[in-house]
């Protein structure tokens, strides 16, 4: 029951959060931005100006243009592309699934790469493993993606050809920007996993579980390696914000065609719609995946299912 | 505790002598990177010495030429890029705008998140408490999206960039000073101060706030490849610093086309900026362990 009553707090807190971000577009667009500037021509004449903002509702006090500025955000209606045709919401929808595949696959890298590398890597200290965790684990922090994208480009599509450098077309394009993009996240989990068996390796139970003579497997995967995935469940909700955020950047490496791509060519042509879409659902999707994240988390490991949220 | 009592009798100077005789391994390893934050920190403040010259400069009868040491021309050290520009005159230049980002943002994120820190620890009711669900919310959404947001709208400017920055990172200082402060409160000397009649602001400017200097200092070194990074990044995707600056991400970004006919148009500013990036890291990893190691983990 007091599950249930949690999980609706968390329910009501992501809701806010989208509510925030979709007003701080407001602000942006609205306050900071002028969106008659952007859709006129530059030698648009005072009444041309004044029709538009008529039209737009622009002359209406600002607490009741934010309030149809909400209304029509709920109701999925982020306003009209200036470039393309149909609503803004349309164009980013038919990228989205471009970008959750982008991301999905980065999130397998830094999962299939920051796990087994960092256990290897606790249950053989000092050893080249160790060494070559700890050389991923710096690159994987001080190196930027966008530049890790282009070298991956210049090595191993330009110089060998084995990939593909731009644009999607089936899984082998998904190979490079998966790399370029889950590379710092696999860092961050393999610290943790190595750190968190370190830790377990030289407890009591893991002692008594060899005492008992079990095999060093059942000892590593079954009592060590749960434990040592509870930090690691901790921060999958802020490495999955990271990973989608992060999706923009490798998108322009990789002229992969997803939100992020599509935003930044929209900021180019002046589409702010578009460029507000973009960031409501991608913000969006990182508040709906860190709830998931946090659901699941309870779920794995019943002692913090009640604690405080 | 005794250990404290025993440091503290030590003259400083015979404690750094001490230090050096037997650390020394720590202090070369982190020299190289230290030499680079340096070199980047001297290219920033003299570019005009260092590479004279304007960075928007061209010559297209000189376009793509290799650098010096590859063939090319004496007069282009680095090469030139696809519109005859000097690489080695905009990188220096580059540095300088990276140099001004970290100078005015680092400095300003720290002192403002210290201080929101310092409130919402001291002062951990409601407060304390709003302030942090604000933190909380801005560290669910990465601040890329809304730099590229405000900064589709703005235009590109430096001060732009600086502000997006700023709102960027000053969490970071908000939370780490804010647990800090909560646990130095509950502390004896703490207690006994404010049982003594001394003021709120008395305590944290005599108390918490050299304890948690620390930990602020270590913050601001790591934030400095973090900054770097970052602004070459919002250059990258064009919502940076404006055209006519020379910056890293921007470099990066236009010789994107020629990553086949000429290396070295890429290679340059991706290099040096991997260079101060992975050194400011290691730099700031170094300089955490060394001042305050419980940070290890908290990122």
């Amino acid at each position: 029951m007091q599950f249930v009553s949690l999980l609706l707090v968390r329910l009501v807190q992501t809701v806010m959060v989208v509510w925030i971000v979709v007003s701080i577009v407001f602000i942006v667009s609205r306050l900071i931005g002028n969106p008659t500037q952007s859709l006129l021509p530059f030698d648009a004449t005072n009444e041309d100006i004044a029709v538009l903002e008529e039209k737009l509702g622009l002359n209406d006090p600002l607490i009741v243009q934010y309030g149809r500025f909400i209304g029509d955000a709920v109701q999925g209606d982020l306003g009209f592309s200036f470039h393309r045709q149909g609503a803004a919401i349309d164009q980013v929808a038919d990228k989205v699934l471009n970008t959750v595949r982008l991301t999905a696959a980065g999130l397998v890298v830094a999962i299939c790469v920051g796990l087994p590398l960092g256990l290897l890597a606790a249950l053989n200290r000092g050893s080249p493993v160790d060494w070559l965790a700890r050389v991923i684990a710096v690159i994987g922090q001080a190196v930027p993606s966008f530049w890790l994208g282009l070298m991956l480009i210049f090595f191993i599509a330009v110089r060998v050809d084995w990939f593909p450098t731009a644009g999607y077309n089936g899984i082998s394009s998904l190979v490079l920007p998966a790399i370029a993009l889950g590379l710092a996240s696999a860092a961050g989990f393999m610290r943790l996993t190595r750190s968190g068996m370190i830790d377990v390796m030289s407890t009591d139970f893991i002692r008594t579980a060899r005492a008992k003579g079990l095999s060093e497997r059942t000892v590593i995967f079954r009592h060590g390696m749960r434990h040592a995935m509870l930090p690691v469940m901790t921060i999958l909700g802020i490495e999955l914000g990271r990973l989608i955020a992060g999706s923009v950047i490798i998108e322009v490496v990789f002229s992969w065609p997803g939100i992020g791509q599509l935003m930044i060519t929209s900021i180019l042509q002046s589409d702010y719609p578009v460029v507000q879409a973009g960031v409501a659902v991608i913000a969006g999707s990182i508040a709906i995946g860190n709830l998931v994240v946090d659901i699941s988390y309870r779920y794995i490991d019943p002692r913090i299912r009640t604690a405080e949220l | 505790m005794s250990a404290q009592v025993a440091e503290v009798r030590i003259s400083p100077l015979a404690r750094w002598r001490w230090m050096l005789a037997t650390r020394w391994r720590r202090y070369i390893l982190v020299a190289p990177p230290m030499l680079v934050m340096l070199t980047f920190l001297i290219f920033g403040i003299f570019a005009d010495l260092i590479a004279p010259g304007d960075p928007g400069d061209l010559n297209v009868l000189h376009k793509l030429q290799p650098p010096a040491f590859d063939g090319g021309l004496s007069e282009y050290p680095l090469g030139t890029d696809h519109i005859g520009r000097d690489i080695w005159v905009r990188i220096v230049h580059g540095a300088r705008v990276s140099l001004i980002v970290v100078a005015i943002v680092v400095p300003s994120a720290a002192v403002f998140g210290s201080l929101v820190g310092l409130i919402a620890g001291w002062r951990s009711g409601r407060l304390g408490q709003l302030l942090m669900r604000y933190v909380d919310v801005q560290l669910a959404l990465p601040a890329i999206l809304f730099a590229v947001l405000l900064g589709s709208v703005l235009g590109a400017s430096l001060r732009n960039v600086i502000l997006i920055l700023l709102i960027w990172t000053w969490t970071a200082y908000a939370r780490l000073v804010r647990a800090e402060v909560l646990s130095l409160r509950e502390r004896e000397f703490v207690v006994a101060s404010l049982a003594a009649g001394a003021s709120s602001w008395w305590i944290m400017r005599k108390q918490l706030l050299p304890n948690v200097f620390n930990t602020i200092v270590v913050i601001m070194t790591l934030e400095i490849p973090i900054v770097i990074v970052a602004e070459a990044a919002l250059s990258f995707l064009g919502v940076g610093a404006p055209v006519e600056q020379a910056t890293w991400g921007r470099m990066i970004n236009e010789a994107r086309n020629y990553l086949n006919q000429a290396w070295w148009v890429i290679w340059m500013p991706g290099i040096a900026l991997m260079m101060v990036a992975l050194c400011g890291n290691l730099v700031g990893d170094w300089l955490r362990d060394l001042l305050d190691p419980r940070l290890r983990n908290l990122g």
